[in-house]
């Protein structure tokens, strides 16, 4: 088990987001999770990556208590992010950028940094290679020493999650990453995803792109004003009459996938 | 002609240029992480202080004072810096200014130590204490066709390049490595730095720290080569001369911090000779500049450019030999 949420409830003054939402994340699987607009799918990410504190509930990661601990100590854990709101340091490189990804694996402090110590370079070294290597993977190689803002859309976001993927973690968490893209950027989407899964990276990712999630999901959860409205593989949520009715409306099941 | 350079005014103009750039870097690497501080008079005046009190009444080496007066003025920057880097931009710029501002009413109100507004004179000059030295060890300036103050203030002006071009080589290896990374990052986007693992705290904090450092060390050296400090030295007017130098400038760079105490410390010295207008010209030229060139002088583009027509020189020299920066 990654990733294990029980009974999350999360209050924003008299507006409750989410009412005891639980699942569970198995290794190396795509989950997905939607639901319509303001159903608390990026709510529940910030709360998974403590960026929100949930009113009640318990998010436990690998077997491990993970509530009230600090945002950079979840990545330090192994949860890295994207944003819905594409969030990269827009005047960096690309390679920059993917350096700072991998920035809580590596060590070096100020002193080792300036004396550039044996230790330092190697370390630098490793990170240059690893960040090359994820630039790769992600279809950005030629573009490293490209200012970030200066990137199309949809590489911006494949940067992102080579960003993410730098800091080494076991669940990668994707906030709409089809957002915003043609149909060919939806299939390297596809693909890049497909292979981050066999890298051993679990994803959680939240989606708007009903045939790319159904396609791509191993197992799907739909929110719907706060709560958990379905679980399943895609096949049981495209069937679910509930999800139908609630999320895809009542008159016509229109041929998905 | 040798004498025409040697000129004590000179000198100790190029001194206070010396100063005035370790204050600007002091400034940059706190802008580094997108933190604007206006504490640097205050810090400025921590640093000046302590190592005057203690060289004065315990007669310490100056050398240890001025290590005091910056380890002094970093352990209040670490104290301020703790709860005072929950405030951002404005806020924070503020808050600063009124520490700096408490700082100075302190020194003007702790008579009985600080002499008040009146001031501390009689610190140990660093260039007599060294020029008594060298006479000490049998070393006359005379043997060099010096005058004792020509020889003085040469000796004060040697020792600040030294330091500064440590201070330099120290910032850019920083900022090229992860911690300078780290610092660029929290500047961009904090709350993605924060997703990325960064502990914004720390870092925050250290470029603070850094910043209080450096300009508690700025203002021990000035008020050993100086000999004389007053609270009016560290009043607010002091901390916005300071930002001006950087962000004039140029602010992403050292190399802005660099140019801009320069350029700002000679101009109204060149511009003597129209005593009146010079400060008129000096302030147009900053509403002219914010104008045209908001970035300041210096940015990474004109960098860029240097390096790029130096390597061309280079390439033209040794054939074709391909150069990697890393």
């Amino acid at each position: 088990m990654v990733l294990e949420l029980t009974k999350i409830t999360k209050n924003f003054g008299g507006i409750s987001a989410l009412t005891d939402v639980s699942f569970k994340i198995e290794q190396g699987q795509i989950f997905g999770l939607i639901g319509p607009n303001g159903a608390g799918k990026t709510t529940m990410f910030n709360i998974i990556t403590n960026m929100f504190l949930p009113t009640s509930g318990e998010i436990s990661f690998v077997g491990e208590k993970i509530s009230g601990v600090k945002p950079h100590q979840i990545t330090d854990k192994g949860i890295c992010r994207t944003f819905q709101n594409i969030r990269l340091f827009s005047q960096m490189t690309v390679l920059e950028n993917v350096l700072v990804g991998g920035h809580c694996r590596s060590k070096s402090g100020v002193l080792h940094s300036v004396l550039r110590t044996k230790k330092q370079r190697n370390e630098e070294n490793v990170m240059h290679a690893k960040s090359l290597e994820l630039l790769e993977l992600v279809g950005l190689f030629e573009y490293q020493d490209v200012i970030a803002e200066n990137l199309s859309y949809g590489q911006q976001r494949r940067l992102e999650i080579a960003r993410a993927l730098a800091s080494d973690p076991k669940l990668l968490l994707l906030d709409e990453p089809a957002a915003g893209m043609n149909e060919s950027e939806t299939d390297d989407l596809f693909d890049l995803i497909k292979k981050v899964q066999k890298r051993g990276v679990t994803v959680l990712l939240i989606e708007h792109d009903m045939p790319f999630v159904m396609k791509l999901c191993d197992r799907i959860a739909v929110l719907n004003f706060g709560k958990k409205l379905a679980e399943g593989t895609p096949e049981e949520i495209q069937n679910n009459p509930a999800v139908i009715e609630a999320y895809l409306g009542s008159e016509e099941d229109d041929q998905i996938a | 002609m040798l004498d025409e350079i040697l000129n004590p005014y000179y000198l100790q103009v190029a001194g206070f240029i010396m100063i005035n750039i370790i204050l600007a870097i002091s400034i940059y690497i706190t802008l580094s992480s997108g933190q604007l501080s206006l504490g640097s008079a205050g810090f400025m005046g921590i640093g000046a202080y302590t190592s005057a009190l203690l060289t004065i009444h315990f007669e310490l080496p100056i050398i240890v004072g001025i290590l005091a007066g910056a380890v002094v003025a970093g352990i209040i920057g670490i104290l301020i810096g703790i709860p005072a880097l929950r405030l951002q931009g404005v806020y924070l710029a503020i808050a600063t200014l009124g520490f700096g501002e408490v700082v100075r009413i302190i020194f003007v109100n702790w008579e009985s130590v600080t002499r008040g507004s009146i001031g501390l004179s009689g610190i140990p000059h660093m260039g007599r204490e060294l020029l008594r030295f060298f006479k000490d060890i049998g070393f006359d300036p005379e043997m060099m066709g010096l005058k004792n103050n020509q020889f003085v203030y040469l000796l004060v002006l040697l020792i600040l390049v030294l330091i500064n071009i440590v201070l330099i080589w120290f910032f850019i290896r920083q900022n090229k490595s992860r911690i300078g990374r780290a610092f660029a990052a929290i500047k961009m986007d904090e709350t993605a730095a924060e997703a990325m693992g960064l502990n914004i705290t720390y870092y925050k904090v250290l470029s603070f720290a850094q910043g209080a450092v450096l300009a508690g060390f700025a203002g021990a050296l000035y008020a050993h080569v100086l000999a004389y400090i007053s609270p009016a030295d560290f009043a607010y007017h002091r901390a916005i001369e300071i930002l001006i130098f950087s962000v004039f400038g140029g602010s992403e760079v050292i190399w802005g911090a660099v140019f801009g105490a320069t350029f700002l410390t000679l101009l109204p010295e060149a511009l003597r000779f129209i005593s009146e207008y010079r400060y008129m010209i000096y302030g147009a030229i900053l509403v002219l500049m914010m104008a045209f060139r908001p970035q300041g002088i210096i940015d990474a583009s004109v960098l860029n450019w240097f390096k790029k027509k130096s390597k061309s020189k280079r390439g033209t020299n040794h054939g074709t030999r391909t150069n990697k920066n890393n």
